[in-house]
């Protein structure tokens, strides 16, 4: 314990608070930042989504308790909407977890004496590229007659993609773009722990006469937990919040298909109606929450066996 | 036995190239497209989309996105470094400050809710915070100014992790031993701490910098026109308007592209590891 704990006499107290006010003095913009841009912001929301949507903003809003919610929750296109918002973002993890993991795994391997850097950097390079740049290119590369994609399934005798004017075929079309955008960072995280693990275990193990499958699933994989946690808990967040693919190639469309959450409330909002807007938000914030520490906690539990 | 254990080895190797070089390629394919379409006419892109070089270096592309939405392209690259640069030197010297205060006194009577306050607001869905960030924009009467949108953009989560991480990992040696020499607090920050922060400071800056270039939906949110619009704004604006101009909407997005791809690429092993070490304290 510092001097804070002692018994302080007038002028030791006097100090004391001196260090403390510089302390705040230190912290007071990340305070006032964090307070008018983070959290008044989240209370205002939690408060307009208990006011009648007509009154939200004005100076004295009518009050209407949980009818927002109630509104929201009877409306079948929001179910709908949730429905597929929580499968999309269950698909997206797994398929850029699973691919993520993958080309760690190439990455990292002793076999690619050369070149590694450059296929990280290639990876990479979709994370830094602006979120609307690299989804408009990808909006034309799926375009029908326009795109690279369609002439190259041509080329190649395959029956053409549907791409984002398809219902079946653009909940797929969303997630390579999204793969293409995230991928490379859910990777990194990887590399990162991979570079940390024990290799003496894989060297045991292989003089044991374990298979390099072996090796890889007992040995290596069982020491990315805390990657696998991070990614999770990331990735989740991340695709439940999806939104600026949406905005730039689908609008939400074609029926409905890519209409998530997020965007279906911006819509509300752009419509005035505040209210079921902001308590779309809040359901959706307390998803986030729930589901996140929810990956939290399933991802560390099996850590015991 | 041992032979064809060796060329299987090889096989196996060749193998991994191949993959890596394939999935490589493919990830880099819509950059080298997005080039292309910059020279190409939309006649000569619908005839063959997967033709790998220009029919010809036509630089007239360049004049069609001069005036993009009735504003000047200059104004939205000016505002694209501007915006962008002062949301990054704001945010590094506030959430240095912050990071070292929460890390060095979390004891302090309300230092803990407002780690907890923060760590919240980073759960918040974005684009749904930015819409009441509208109204309090709003109530501050900051909308359409470039402080409402720099103010926005000067916190993330990244930035306050790596920062967070630093202080709490410092020896407290370094600050015990200032303190025996007389030196107050503000001293030990700026001429003992900071010091030994450059390292982490100059790789926040940069990941707040590529971060804060990429966004687009705060500053769509509290511009109240076009003068305001960065870059990526102004491109979101001109495919859907202009859905058709392919070879405008190309040429904005390599534009858009160039400075945070340029930087990447010189600053690589930086921004790679300390994304990933940001996300990994988060």
């Amino acid at each position: 314990m510092t001097a804070a704990a002692a018994p302080a006499t007038g002028f030791a107290a006097l100090e004391l608070a001196w260090r403390h006010r510089i302390f705040y003095a230190f912290v007071l913009p990340f305070a006032a930042l964090t307070l008018v841009f983070g959290i008044w912001p989240i209370l205002l929301s939690i408060q307009v989504s208990f006011t009648q949507s007509a009154t939200a903003l004005g100076a004295d809003p009518t009050y209407v308790g949980f009818a927002n919610y109630a509104t929201v929750l009877a409306d079948p296109l929001f179910v709908a909407s949730l429905g597929r918002t929580l499968w999309y973002t269950a698909l997206a993890v797994v398929a850029n977890l699973a691919f993520a993991l993958a080309a760690a795994t190439v990455i990292d391997s002793p076999r690619l004496k050369r070149g590694s850097m450059f296929f990280r950097l290639a990876l990479f390079l979709p994370v830094v590229t602006p979120d609307v740049a690299g989804y408009v290119v990808w909006r034309w590369l799926y375009d029908r007659s326009f795109g690279a994609i369609n002439a190259a399934a041509d080329l190649l005798g395959l029956p053409p993609f549907g791409g984002l004017s398809s219902i079946d075929t653009v909940t797929t079309a969303v997630l390579i773009a999204e793969l293409w955008h995230h991928a490379g960072f859910y990777m990194t995280i990887f590399l990162a722990n991979l570079a940390m693990r024990d290799r003496a275990l894989e060297e045991a193990a292989a003089i044991d006469g374990a298979t390099k499958w072996q090796v890889w699933r007992h040995v290596i994989l069982p020491q990315l937990r805390p990657a696998i946690v991070i990614n999770t808990v990331y990735a989740t967040v991340q695709f439940l919040k999806t939104f600026t693919v949406v905005v730039v190639m689908t609008k939400g469309g074609p029926a409905d298909r890519t209409n998530f959450v997020s965007y279906y409330a911006y819509q509300l909002f752009d419509q005035g109606r505040y209210g079921e807007a902001t308590a779309m938000a809040t359901l959706l914030f307390a998803i986030v929450i729930v589901l996140s520490l929810g990956a939290l906690k399933a991802t560390q539990g099996r850590e015991i066996r | 036995m041992s032979a064809r254990g060796s060329l299987s080895d090889k096989a196996t190797t060749a193998a991994f190239y191949a993959l890596a070089i394939a999935v490589s390629l493919a990830f880099l394919y819509p950059y080298w497209w997005m080039c292309l379409g910059m020279f190409r006419s939309a006649r000569e892109v619908l005839g063959n989309p997967l033709r790998p070089w220009p029919e010809s270096f036509d630089l007239t592309v360049f004049g069609e996105i001069a005036r993009v939405g009735g504003v000047d392209f200059w104004r939205y690259a000016f505002n694209s470094f501007a915006i962008t640069g002062a949301s990054t030197a704001l945010g590094v010297a506030v959430t240095a400050a912050g990071a070292y205060a929460l890390a060095r006194r979390p004891d302090l009577p309300g230092f803990r809710w407002l780690r907890a306050g923060f760590l919240v607001t980073i759960m918040y869905p974005y684009m749904l915070l930015v819409i009441p960030v509208y109204i309090v924009v709003f109530k501050l009467g900051l909308l359409g100014s470039y402080a409402g949108i720099v103010l926005f953009l000067a916190l993330g989560p990244i930035q306050f992790f790596l920062f967070d991480q630093f202080f709490r990992t410092l020896p407290k040696e370094v600050t015990e031993a200032a303190i025996v020499d007389g030196a107050s607090e503000a001293q030990i920050l700026f001429r003992i701490v900071m010091p030994m922060a450059k390292p982490i400071t100059a790789t926040v800056a940069l990941i707040t910098f590529l971060i804060n270039w990429s966004q687009w939906f705060p500053i769509l949110v509290i511009s109240r026109s076009p003068d305001t619009f960065t870059l990526p704004v102004a491109l979101l604006a001109m495919n859907g308007e202009l859905g058709s101009n392919f070879r405008g909407i190309m040429a904005l997005a390599f534009v858009t592209t160039l400075p945070v791809a340029v930087l990447f690429v010189l600053a690589q092993r930086r921004v790679m590891e300390g994304m990933a070490a940001g996300a990994v304290k988060g």
